[in-house]
């Protein structure tokens, strides 16, 4: 289990790493904090010719808040996980990527490849569709904006990002005062990708539910739940409403099947999660954030 | 514990001598091992479960700058494959080749090897060699595999039934029973069908060698992790073609082996031949991908029983149909494990009328062979679900049901219709005692209560024994098993009255060091720091051919407590002399040599004869110089071990994820040497029962016959909040078969642990009629049948 | 022969200037090209911990990383723990509460350990079995280490240690 041969550069600038970018185009692939694709490499699953590890460039590694999230790409799921500025306005964030793996893998694990990256059994993917989040993509052509959903929407371990663009910045809107949020998953073991799992947003109006937001994670891709959240809007908060919402997010969710669980089961999970995601996400807006 | 102390060494927590190297990162483990020139070995394994090789065309990996040499099963003229050792009456030899000739009969079957500077060029020359495989249909199902038209996976065969062996139900002492008269006279007849998961040790530090060939002395030193490293000597030397006088295996550290280190393997030999060859040291390190596809696999059972029970819960007769799912090739020891299952089934329990058929079935999987527990868990789980089944049925608390069917402390030697002769024990204290730990009364009352608060949890109850310490040697040999069952022992008194001990043992975690020189230590009544122990370089300790196993050392300790018996009365001999007194009147004591009654005055150290022994000047008539001795120890019989594990769980039903709230295990290990390490071992051996309860699985595609657990990603070790907290209690009823009342401890732990958490976790969802019959219990298993049982 | 790369590796306080293929992991560099052996390989994909080691403090598996990544950091193994000789006092309690018993994953449980109480020097049993629960153990079933990692905390307290 060693890799194959590649070259290897280390830009210490965004300039430098779209530079390796365009010249080496589809053969390089871009290292971040290499938790995922070591792996790929040690087992000769990916074989780039060209590695550009971008772990020198520090103007990718940044949090900044002011309600809305900014976060450079290269920061590591531990310094989100850590930061003050996360858990006080998006908990959730906070409490998802604690879910991901163990303390060693977030010590080098970074938000911008584990979204890059985009396992459809990962947190962050359908986290940040939840959060209705939005990227800069870079390339030495030019920038862009894309949408959490544009970016990593119905794809599985692939993203739109061209070959030759680099994923630098996350944005994550503000959380409106009166919503609460939920996140609920079910993992074979303490720290393993999810089997299934739902992050939830929801609004309040008095005592119902003015808008929700559910991304789901564990099938086929990283998944909004639109027939779910639509079921929401309006309804009482609830046993009712969220056996309804769940009922409906079982029945769209995009299930798949693995070693660990059958598409049936995934698909129950999803029902069983979004209620309970609900439950949460209800009983603590306002700022309530447990 | 004092600075110096003689006497008491056995039953005491001595602190671990091998912990000193390994807490800091000193230990030498098999990767750390690197001659000078060595070069590494790769091996080219078959992506297909089933398939003919046409053609191996090395050339590109062969010109690749730093290959040395590629082998094939074509440069294997001459070379031979490893023996199975068990070999039943009737068993249709499948043995595992070195390399797959012409046929690659499951997924990682190594196909050829490569030679180079280093481990990663060695992997770029694999991805150059081109095979020509033709794939053929495969099948990766037990049952599937005894169909009319399945594809045979060894041809010369003819089918995939490897042997069909039975159990007649006749005991120890000739006396057969009446089945069906059982069955006549049975109010109920209780059936099950389980399945039991396929699993295995998976130790963290993989399998490897190094192998160093000297051609002008015309010696190999093999290093290796072999558990039995004689037995490899003996076995490789007979498959390269070369005097056994010319190998010497020298052990490293062994991070883990859980039985699958004691079997041989095709690597074995082929980093054994590349270094032959090539003149120059050959490393191998297995990787973790290997390791899953290619050292063999555990457990994996299709079980059918019948029991027959009156109405009052006794339980009256057995029968069974085990079907061993063995993968492509017969390893070591065969369809052992199987045996065992089929002769342990009966348990705790009074069963006078039993019958079972093994049968070991051939599969496109890895071979299934030895592993910690050894067809023990396999039976256990078998009968003390059908146990809990038939308690259901008859409306009998599952505990009392136990404890009615249960042989009486009074009643052994027991000659079980297994055909074991158990020891000793007192089956129903131990359970006793596990319920009185776990308050079983209350637990009941609780679980009604929580019940109806929607909580679900269940209490499961296993009870188990642990045949272990194989032998007589004869009764090994009476079963078809080629290789003894002794162990020896040297021990050597140095002229400064220390002793030096030599074992066959391999320490891979037990703590054996320690024990045995505990062990050489309170029998010689020195302290323990004057005990040097010795293991691990076939050139300097005893021949064994059973080797290190779980539960080996009680076996190893006689031989010890032998050894020095015959060094404690020659010492008194030649003591007697320089006292000039009669050996009748002197004696051993506290680490000398003293006329009885007068120790103050008449009395010589263990130094002061030994160095007298090495001058030589004044030995007894009869005697030689010198202060050492070797026993070999054949045991007398089979000691039993046994207890009852009680866990509690609690379910959730819409998701089927278990959380564990208690988990109490009592058990007799006979005398206990140390009693942390003991507990340890119990530890271990529990998690990895439970693992294989919960978790850890190996999947094949029925498909495509391909491996799915092929990385720890999907093969799932319990870490740690997979496991609970464990409650140890101990009873200690000395073995009458043993010289020291020490039985089997490595491996007990692991037994009864699937059964009682598929036991409690029927419990829990009693009301929606579940039976758990197969495992891992995974939460996606548990939810299908809650499902289906509209839960 | 492919491309290689020089770099200085600094490991326990050593500095060593080596020169490796960009695809060697810096397990395999400071295995064999700094011959420390403590740090050893499970798996070789993440999941096990066994080649656990601290750069600039945080505890990262070295087989996820490459040994050109190495270059800059400060670098902490098995072998670089404890005081000149001196047992840290995590490495005592392993011995004392029988935390290991083949001792493959003891050097990055070890290091797990001292990480856990470097955030919190007073953790309870279910914290530390969460904190711990990527590093692998498959011969004790965890208790023991359990009970060593609580020793430690209570020993270094004593002792007014820091990890
Ligand atoms: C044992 C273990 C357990 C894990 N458990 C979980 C888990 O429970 N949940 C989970 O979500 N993840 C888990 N992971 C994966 C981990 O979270 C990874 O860190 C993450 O998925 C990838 O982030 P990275 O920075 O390490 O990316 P890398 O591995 O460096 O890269 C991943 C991919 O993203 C690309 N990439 C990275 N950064 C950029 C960028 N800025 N622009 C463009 N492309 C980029 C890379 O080219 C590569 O294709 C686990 C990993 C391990 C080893
Ligand atoms: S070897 Fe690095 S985590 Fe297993
Ligand atoms: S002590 Fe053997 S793996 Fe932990």
């Amino acid at each position: 289990m060693k890799p194959a041969v590649f070259s290897y550069s280390a830009p210490e600038s965004i300039e430098e790493a779209l530079g390796l970018l365009a010249e080496h185009g589809s053969e390089a692939k871009v290292l971040a904090g290499g938790q995922s694709l070591v792996p790929l490499l040690n087992f000769r699953l990916a074989r780039p010719a060209h590695i550009v590890d971008i772990n020198g460039i520090g103007e990718l590694s940044y949090i900044s808040s002011n309600g809305s999230l900014r976060l450079g790409a290269l920061t590591r799921l531990t310094a989100v996980e850590e930061s003050g500025d996360v858990s006080s306005g998006h908990p959730i964030i906070t409490r998802a990527v604690s879910h991901i793996g163990h303390r060693a893998i977030r010590n080098r694990g970074t938000i911008g490849g584990s979204l890059a990256h985009n396992d459809p059994a990962a947190e962050t993917p359908a986290l940040l569709l939840a959060l209705d989040s939005e990227v800069t993509a870079r390339s030495a052509g030019g920038e862009r904006t894309l949408s959490a959903q544009e970016l990593v929407g119905d794809r599985f371990f692939e993203t739109s990002l061209g070959d030759d663009e680099l994923l630098t910045e996350i944005r994550i809107p503000a959380l409106a005062a009166s919503s609460g949020w939920g996140f609920q998953e079910l993992s074979r073991r303490h720290g393993d990708f999810a089997l299934a799992g739902v992050a939830a947003v929801v609004t309040m109006d008095g005592g119902a539910i003015s808008s929700a937001a559910l991304g789901a994670f564990g099938g086929a891709y990283a998944a909004r739940l639109p027939e779910a959240e639509a079921a929401l809007v309006g309804a009482e908060a609830g046993e009712a409403a969220f056996a309804a919402a769940g009922e409906r997010a079982a029945a769209e969710f995009p299930t798949t099947s693995d070693v660990h669980g059958s598409e049936e089961y995934r698909r129950h999970l999803i029902g069983v999660l979004t209620g309970r995601a609900l439950a949460e996400a209800t009983s603590n807006t306002g700022g309530e954030n447990g | 514990m004092t600075a110096t102390q003689s006497t008491g060494w056995i039953g005491v927590s001595a602190p671990r001598r091998e912990d000193a190297l390994l807490i800091r990162g000193r230990g030498r483990f098999i990767a750390d091992v690197s001659p000078a020139g060595a070069l590494h070995l790769a091996v080219l394994r078959s992506p297909f479960a089933h398939a003919r090789i046409n053609g191996v065309d090395t050339s590109a990996a062969e010109s690749l700058p730093g290959v040395h040499g590629v082998i094939t099963a074509d440069d294997l003229e001459g070379i031979g494959a490893f023996p199975t050792v068990w070999r039943l009456p009737g068993q249709k030899e499948c043995h595992t080749p070195a390399l797959a000739p012409g046929k690659a009969r499951y997924v990682g079957e190594p196909v050829a090897a490569v030679i180079a500077d280093s481990r990663y060029i060695a992997e770029d020359a694999l991805d150059l060699i081109e095979v020509d495989y033709e794939v053929l249909d495969h099948v990766v199902d037990v049952e599937a595999a005894l169909a009319e038209d399945a594809p045979v996976i060894n041809e010369h065969m003819g089918d995939n039934v490897i042997i069909e062996y039975t159990f007649p139900g006749i005991n120890a002492l000739g006396v057969a029973g009446d089945l069906d008269g059982a069955f006549a006279e049975a109010d109920e007849v209780i059936t099950g069908r389980f399945r039991i998961g396929r699993y295995s040790g998976v130790p963290l530090e993989t399998r490897g060698l190094v192998a160093d060939w000297d051609d002008l002395r015309q010696t190999l030193t093999l290093h290796s992790e072999s558990q039995v490293a004689h037995l490899l000597r003996t076995e490789l030397a007979a498959a390269l073609g070369i005097p056994e006088t010319s190998i010497r295996i020298l052990t490293p550290n062994i991070g883990g082996a859980f039985g699958n280190k004691w079997d041989r393997y095709p690597e074995d030999i082929l980093v054994s031949l590349a270094s032959m060859r090539l003149g120059r040291p050959v490393k191998w390190i297995e990787d973790r991908r290997e390791s899953l596809q290619a050292t063999v696999h555990g457990r994996q059972q299709l079980q059918e029983w019948q029991l027959a029970v009156r109405s009052d819960g006794a339980l009256l007769g057995l029968k069974g149909r085990v079907l061993s799912d063995q993968g492509a090739h017969l390893h070591s020891v065969g369809i052992g494990p199987a045996w065992v299952t089929g002769a342990a089934a009966v348990n705790q329990y009074k069963i006078a009328n039993y019958h079972c058929d093994v049968l070991g079935v051939a599969t496109n999987k890895t071979p299934n062979s030895t592993f910690r527990g050894f067809g023990g868990p396999e039976a256990m789980f078998g009968i003390e679900r059908m146990v809990d089944k038939a308690a259901r049925k008859l409306g009998i608390d599952p505990a009392e049901i136990r404890r009615m069917n249960m042989i009486g402390a009074d009643e052994f030697p027991y000659f079980s219709p297994g055909g074991a002769v158990y020891d000793s024990g007192n089956y129903p204290t131990a359970l006793a005692k596990a319920l009185e730990a776990v308050e079983y009364d209350r637990l009941r009352e609780e679980q009604a209560a929580l019940r109806e608060q929607g909580v679900r949890r269940g209490i499961g109850i296993g009870s188990y024994i642990h045949v272990s310490g194989f032998g007589p040697s004869a009764i090994l040999g009476m079963l078809d098993y080629y290789t003894g069952g002794y162990e020896g022992s040297t021990v050597k008194i140095d002229p400064h009255g220390r002793a030096t001990l030599y074992t066959g043992m391999i320490p891979m975690g037990q703590g054996t060091e320690t024990t045995l020189a505990q062990v050489a230590a309170d029998h010689l009544e020195i302290d323990i720091a004057n005990v040097r122990v010795v293991w691990g370089d076939t050139d300097q300790t005893p021949y064994t051919g059973f080797g290190s196993a779980g539960s080996r050392s009680n076996v190893a300790a006689v031989a010890v407590i032998k050894a020095i018996e015959e060094i404690k009365a020659k010492a008194v001999r030649i003591g007697a002399g320089l006292l000039e007194a009669d050996p009748e009147d002197v004696a051993y004591g506290d680490g000398r040599i003293s006329v009885k009654g007068a120790e103050e005055m008449r009395s010589l150290t263990l130094a002061e004869v030994a160095q007298q022994a090495y001058w030589g000047h004044k030995i007894p008539e009869g005697d030689q110089p010198g202060l050492e001795a070797t026993y070999v120890y054949d045991p007398a019989n089979f000691t039993t071990a046994y207890g009852t594990h009680v866990a509690v769980v609690d379910v959730d039903v819409q998701t089927g994820k278990i959380d564990w709230v208690k988990y109490v295990v009592v058990d007799d290990a006979g005398t206990i040497i140390n009693p942390l390490l003991v507990e340890g071992q119990i530890h271990g051996a529990l998690a990895q029962g439970l693992g294989g309860a919960i978790l850890e699985e190996f999947v094949y595609d029925e498909e495509t016959g391909q491996l799915l657990s092929s990385s720890l990603m999907d093969y799932l070790l319990p870490s740690f909040t997979d496991l609970p907290d464990f409650e140890i209690h101990h009873l200690e009823t000395p073995s009458p078969h043993t010289e020291g009342g020490f039985k089997g401890m490595g491996e007990a732990g692991c037994f009864p642990a699937g059964a009682v958490v598929a036991n409690a976790v029927t419990d829990a969802l009693s009301d929606l009629g579940i039976e758990v019959d197969e495992t891992p219990v995974t939460p996606a298993r548990l939810w299908g049948l809650i499902n289906a049982a509209g839960g | 022969m492919a491309e290689t790369i020089t770099v200085v590796l600094d490991v326990n306080g050593v500095g060593k200037e080596i020169s490796v293929e960009p695809r060697k992991t810096l397990a395999d560099a400071i295995r064999e090209d700094l011959g420390l052996t403590g740090t050893h390989l499970g798996c070789e994909h993440g999941v096990c911990g066994a080649c656990t080691v601290l750069m600039d403090g945080e505890m990262v598996r070295s087989c996820l990383l490459f040994a050109v990544q190495g270059a800059g950091a400060e670098i902490t193994t098995i072998e670089g723990i404890g005081d000149g000789g001196e047992l840290h006092p995590m490495q005592r309690a392993f011995s004392e509460y029988h935390g290991l018993q083949c001792g493959f994953c003891t050097p990055g449980m070890i290091l797990a350990g001292i990480d856990v109480l470097r955030r919190n020097p007073d953790p309870g049993p279910q914290e530390i079995r969460e904190e711990m629960g990527g590093n692998i153990c498959r011969c004790t079933g965890y208790q023991k280490i359990v009970e060593s990692v609580q020793a430690a905390a209570a020993e270094m307290s004593k002792e007014g240690v820091s990890a």
